[in-house]
């Protein structure tokens, strides 16, 4: 039981140059965020399968899930 | 044989493959010379309409100087030396991708199938694939 | 000239004479191009003082080395003038095919002076030039025209076009291009309507020359091909700038109600998906753009085309105002369009009014019967056309919050959300220090196009003042808006995240000028100091009060949202300028040092 985040462009500072993590599924991807010292409020954008969702989305097994920081804004 | 393909419900009107055609043809940065067609629609029905050559060869037939030539890519292209500028090429094309204009060359032009066009697409408009005939 | 049009066009409206010069190699070396040349002339050719509306004051549009090239995002063109809003600099940046069009007709700038005894268009086709009569044109708006003309003249040629708010001279009226680009900020538009010019119509079919082809050819490639292999792409194209509305709702940067709060309770009907699913059609892009952030829809309800709305659009005349309906929000943008006005000042100015009425220092007698509650999006659509119209409370609005709010008073200065006389674009930077920096000393007033660093505050800590924050600032200042100067879109590199370093043997195969960032860099950081001597020389007694934010962001903390109760400490905001100042080589009044324009070598540009 477990999901995938995978962080995009300066996100993956966070992972330490890792392309993504595993995760426990059952939890929220806030949750998923803060374990894995990514700060939730610094991702723009969450997308669970290629599908736009919200951090209080509840990871399910298999979920691949990419995360977007906004570097330049509008 | 191959030929380039669109899908206008994918162009956003962006002009790159303009430039890009016109570089391969002519080396210019010229989009006024380039051998397919983007037309707007707007404000309605706010769409964009791609056209481009089928390679289809009805230039080439008529072509009294025979400078419409197939090249190793398998694709009609002029031979620029040898076109008169009759323009019996123009009205033959049923996508009208063939190209008079004097006032900006001493030639007639045509898709030559390079593919620039579809290397500086971003949103996956054109691509190059066997003709349906060939396919059937 | 490489990678240039190679000519100035100079159009006297006064006495109707056209004449075209060479373009200086000099300014093209030390200037660059768009943002660059438009200052240039600014300086150079009008005088000191003049009336932002007058025959002295000039327009000026540029394009840049990128501009009409196979470079991605190749489509901006730089609007300068004496603004009308601020009295101060004015250079918006506009999107679209102009630019590149301009280009092809050999033209690096197009510098518009006098004023016109009757209404005109400009017509250019390569070198046959023309003023022409636009008297059937006047009156009409700005989509309306585009079309006559594109209608008349045929698909290859590009429009640029006021509404009638820039007939009227409405002090933040934008122009508009390809049914929904526009040159925005800062009443560019004013300038072409008062000038009695309608519509710049373009076709240009001469080749661009470049310094070395093959080089070209092949570092344009590796741009795009850097672009189409960004992971992201499909997401930016899909969504453009709205894919941030979510974001800012939850980090509390979503202007709210004026500016009051950095949330919005009905923020999800404006987030990005919502509004994909609801109402756009098709995706649009600018010259050689590819990851298209023009989202073109259809409102059913009003029967309605318009690009857009995006982000700033989203904020400023959908959360700012209370408005919590997409289609509400694009039929705004829709009037804003065709009326001619940007978005982002009505959307500034309409709030300050909405809160003026719900604090009872207006009534029905003062709005012309409007009942002007946040949230009335009737009430929007009409004030917008008013505005445009200058008509009852329209003419009062017209002025822009700063003068509006000083002519009503009763404590309204407080919640006129501005810097230097420009409304703060759509970013709520109660808690961002960074990004209330940014705006605070933006060089034409409260923007966000040149520095923005909202991420930036959340990863080291919102309300920190510390000199690498401002250091990060002044680094974007300079950085950002050299993609203005070179006629491209900084969205490739700020979306996408494409390595920078890929734009440099691109500008030297273009220009046959060898440069690197840090020399880009230093022409950001020239421009940023002209540009406040320029500030300097217009406005007497310039100092640091014009550096300062609104009210609103040290002292009324947000009641609701994610930036409830929190507000940044006025003497923080002086540090921030203290800090700002002393690394910019600028005095305590925000004034640059001697040793700084020498260190510069902009004593030319002085006295």
């Amino acid at each position: 039981m477990s999901a995938i985040i995978r962080p995009f462009g300066l996100l993956r500072e966070y992972l330490h140059g890792e392309k993504e993590a595993m995760v426990e599924a059952g939890q929220t991807i806030r949750q998923a965020l803060a374990s894995l010292g990514i700060p939730p409020e610094v991702v723009a954008l969450v997308l669970v399968n290629d599908q736009p969702q919200e951090k209080d989305y509840r990871l399910q097994d298999g979920d691949v899930v990419k995360i977007l920081a906004v570097i330049g804004g509008g | 044989m191959m030929r380039l393909y669109a899908d206008s419900s994918k162009c956003s009107g962006c002009r790159a493959c303009l430039v890009a055609c016109s570089l391969n043809l002519f080396q210019e940065n010229n989009p006024k010379k380039a051998a397919l067609v983007i037309e707007a629609h707007f404000p309605a029905p706010g769409n964009y309409k791609v056209r481009v050559c089928t390679q289809c060869g009805a230039c080439a037939e008529v072509c009294p100087t025979g400078a419409i030539k197939l090249n190793d890519r398998g694709a009609y292209y002029v031979d620029m030396a040898e076109c008169n500028l009759c323009e019996a090429c123009v009205p033959e094309c049923p996508e009208s991708v063939m190209f008079v204009r004097t006032e900006l060359a001493d030639t007639s032009w045509k898709c030559d199938l390079c593919g620039d066009c579809v290397n500086v697409c971003g949103t996956g408009v054109l691509w190059i694939a066997e003709t349906e005939a060939a396919v059937a | 000239m490489n990678g240039y049009g190679g000519q100035i066009l100079r159009v006297n409206l006064s006495n109707g004479q056209i004449t075209k010069e060479p373009t200086s190699p000099e300014m093209a070396r030390e200037f660059v191009g768009g943002r660059g040349f438009g200052l240039y002339f600014l300086l150079k050719e009008v005088p000191p003082k003049v009336d932002p509306l007058g025959p002295q004051n000039k327009l000026i549009i540029s394009s840049g080395p990128f501009s009409g090239l196979m470079i991605p995002g190749a489509g901006k063109c730089d609007w300068t003038t004496k603004a009308p809003l601020t009295g101060g600099y004015a250079s918006a940046s506009m999107g679209g095919h102009f630019t590149a069009e301009m280009k092809y007709a050999g033209l690096d700038s197009i510098i518009l002076e006098g004023i016109s005894p009757k209404p005109v268009y400009l017509l250019i086709d390569d070198n046959k030039i023309e003023l022409r009569d636009a008297s059937h044109l006047w009156g009409k708006g700005s989509m309306v025209v585009e079309k006559t003309l594109k209608d008349q003249y045929g698909e290859e040629f590009q429009v640029a076009a006021i509404g009638p708010a820039g007939e009227n001279c409405v002090s933040f009226a934008h122009i508009n291009h390809d049914y929904g680009r526009q040159a925005g900020r800062g009443g560019v538009g004013a300038v072409m309507g008062s000038k009695k010019v309608k519509a710049i119509v373009v076709r240009g079919t001469k080749s661009i020359p470049v310094a070395d082809l093959e080089a070209y050819r092949k570092a344009g490639m590796e741009l795009f091909k850097a672009c189409k292999e960004a992971e992201m792409l499909k997401e930016w194209s899909s969504y453009g700038t709205t894919i941030v509305v979510s974001w800012c709702d939850e980090v509390g940067a979503l202007p709210t109600r004026n500016f009051s709060a950095g949330s919005f309770e009905d923020g999800k009907n404006l987030y990005g998906p919502v509004m994909r699913q609801k109402i756009v059609i098709t995706d649009k892009g600018c010259f050689g753009c590819p990851s298209p952030c023009g989202k073109y829809s259809r409102v059913q309800r009003y029967n309605t085309y318009v690009e857009g709305p995006e982000y700033e659009t989203i904020g400023m005349i959908g959360s700012n105002l209370g408005l919590s309906s997409i289609e509400d929000v694009a039929h705004a943008n829709y009037l804003c369009d065709e009326w001619g006005i940007d978005t982002i000042s009505a959307g500034g100015v309409i709030a300050w009014a909405m809160e003026c009425y719900e604090k009872g220092i207006f009534t029905k007698a003062d709005t012309d019967g409007l009942e002007l509650k946040f949230g009335n999006a009737d009430a929007v659509f009409k004030l917008i056309e008013k505005i445009a119209k200058k008509e009852g409370i329209g003419a009062l609005l017209a002025d822009g919050v700063k003068r509006a709010a000083q002519k009503v008073g009763k404590g309204s200065e407080k919640w006129a959300i501005h810097v230097k006389g420009m409304e703060q674009s759509a970013y709520a930077t109660h808690n961002a220090t960074a990004m209330l920096l940014a705006y605070m000393t933006c060089d034409v007033g409260a923007h966000h196009n040149r520095a923005w660093a909202i991420t930036y505050d959340l990863q080291v800590g919102r309300e920190r003042v510390a000199p690498e924050k401002v250091a990060r600032v002044i680094w974007l200042q300079h950085f950002r808006p050299m993609f203005d100067v070179l006629g491209g879109c900084r969205l490739q590199w700020v979306e996408l995240g494409i390595d920078r370093n890929l734009y440099l043997p691109a500008l030297e195969a273009i220009t046959g000028i060898h440069r690197t960032w840090e020399d880009l860099e230093l022409v950001g950081e020239r421009l940023w100091n002209l540009a406040r001597l320029y500030w300097m020389r217009e406005i007497d007694g310039f100092d640091r009060s014009w550096d300062l934010p609104a009210p609103r962001f040290y002292e009324e903390p947000p009641t609701s949202g994610a930036t409830k109760g929190q507000i940044t400490r006025f003497e923080d905001v002086q540090k921030l300028l203290d800090l700002y100042y002393e690394q910019r080589g600028w005095s305590s009044q925000g004034h640059p040092t001697p040793q700084t324009i020498e260190r510069l070598g902009l004593q030319s540009f002085v006295n």
